[in-house]
């Protein structure tokens, strides 16, 4: 869960245009299984509104579930063990996430959610695109990145895993 | 400065859960409302809860820095970017559903903001874990909440330890965005992995602490819950469920 929240502070110093804050609920999907990783997810969304203050963002909730759901069903699938599957898993999570947050985005924020999706969905907005669909592509847009670096730091972290840590694990032997 | 501030307000002294319940409270009213008249009212029932709770000195800051950012995309999205018709007022054309979107959305912000904020300045964490304990809430969910939280500045501490230490081993942190985002492995992994070995350590603090046992757990310093806080919270239930019954009917504000 921590790690969801603590990957942000190491993005903002490589200065990168995204989050990367569900590597800690996918890594979890993948270690453990669903239940534990939305639990992960969940509980962060929450430690992340109790740190920030900000309690407005919790119906973005539903996306750490979508993604804990998506994340273990393609770590059963053997996603995660190379990184030429961990592309394509990840612009399918991006695609997902995307299409899950948006409509939160939309009807619940009017498209005002983070600095870097609103800054996107802004200009999309003043080239003469209607807001629904701006709010969808700026949400796509970032998401796709987002979550297919998420997805190949997560199968970089899978295979440097000590034997002796990832024995613990018996969802990743599966 | 987000967190607990020690006082001897109401809410200070009320059951952990009345604060919360209110907080949670102004969150659903605020979503149930739809109009910049009714979220109005909705954001002065959360001033009116950090007055009771003496904490808008401990917020106003922290509410700022959340709220103002928000404001301000507001009125370029749909303020100045909204659809027709159009009011001038003076050198700027702002759009009147815009505007009106903006309020409500930007209401709510700030009225789930401030109350949270509240909620936070005016609940003791250590009185929550007795509450919680007393409600018969599993330890294991408990010692989640709270070990998360803890971890949280520590593994941020870490990350900045990473970061210096791969810096004078000779990582760039700069150059171009390829460049930048092959930098995140070698600080991401060793955060990560340290992170997955102490999950040992916590698996030993859980066992050593019974979390596997469902047996009730004894709270050493329960906090006092009147009748009157349960009827508070009571009656903030049936609001909230009134405001989103009118809602669903057609009949919201």
């Amino acid at each position: 869960m921590a790690v969801n929240l603590v990957i942000g502070q190491i993005v903002a110093a490589l200065l990168l245009p995204v989050f990367l804050d569900a590597v800690g609920t996918i890594l979890v999907a993948a270690l453990v299984g669903p239940r534990a990783a939305i639990a992960a997810g969940l509980v962060s969304q929450i430690l992340n509104a109790v740190l920030s203050g900000n309690f407005s963002w919790l119906p973005f909730g539903i996306v750490q579930i979508v993604i804990a759901l998506y994340a273990a069903s393609v770590a059963r699938l053997g996603a995660f063990k190379r990184y030429e599957t961990a592309v394509p898993a990840g612009l399918g999570l991006g695609l997902l996430a995307g299409a899950t947050a948006a409509p939160i985005s939309y009807f619940v924020f009017g498209g005002v959610t983070g600095g870097g999706v609103t800054a996107v969905t802004a200009v999309l907005r003043g080239l003469g695109v209607p807001l629904p669909v701006a709010v969808a592509g700026a949400s796509m847009g970032t998401d796709l990145l987002d979550k297919t670096i998420s997805c190949v730091l997560v199968a970089a972290i899978l295979r440097s895993l000590p034997e002796q840590l990832a024995a613990r694990f018996p969802a990743l032997a599966r | 400065m987000i967190g607990y501030a020690a006082g001897r307000s109401p809410l200070h002294r009320a059951h952990p859960y009345t604060p919360l319940a209110a907080a949670s409270a102004v969150l659903l009213l605020a979503f149930a409302v739809s109009t910049p008249g009714a979220v109005g009212v909705v954001v002065l029932a959360a001033v009116a809860l950090a007055l009771l709770g003496d904490a808008t000195g401990a917020i106003v800051r922290p509410m700022l820095v959340l709220v103002l950012p928000t404001w301000a995309l507001l009125l370029v999205l749909h303020g100045i970017l909204g659809g027709d018709p159009h009011l001038v007022l003076g050198p700027v054309t702002l759009s009147e559903p815009g505007v009106r979107r903006a309020l409500v959305l930007g209401g709510r912000v700030t009225a789930i903001v401030i109350a949270f904020l509240t909620a936070l300045a005016t609940v003791s964490p250590p009185r929550l874990v007795e509450a919680m304990t007393a409600r018969g809430v599993p330890f294991g969910r408990i010692f989640l909440l709270v070990s998360s939280l803890t971890l949280v500045p520590r593994m941020r501490a870490r990350a900045v330890q990473i970061l210096d230490a791969q810096q004078s081993r000779g990582l760039r942190i700069g150059g171009s965005a390829a460049a930048r985002v092959r930098a995140l492995v070698p600080l991401v992994l060793p955060l990560v992995l340290g992170a997955l070995a102490e999950v040992e350590e916590q698996v030993l603090a859980l066992d050593a602490r019974g979390a596997a046992s469902g047996a009730r757990r004894t709270a050493l310093d329960p906090p006092r819950d009147t009748l009157g806080e349960r009827l508070v919270r009571m009656a903030l239930i049936m609001a909230v469920l009134m405001a989103y019954a009118a809602k669903f009917m057609g009949r919201g504000a």
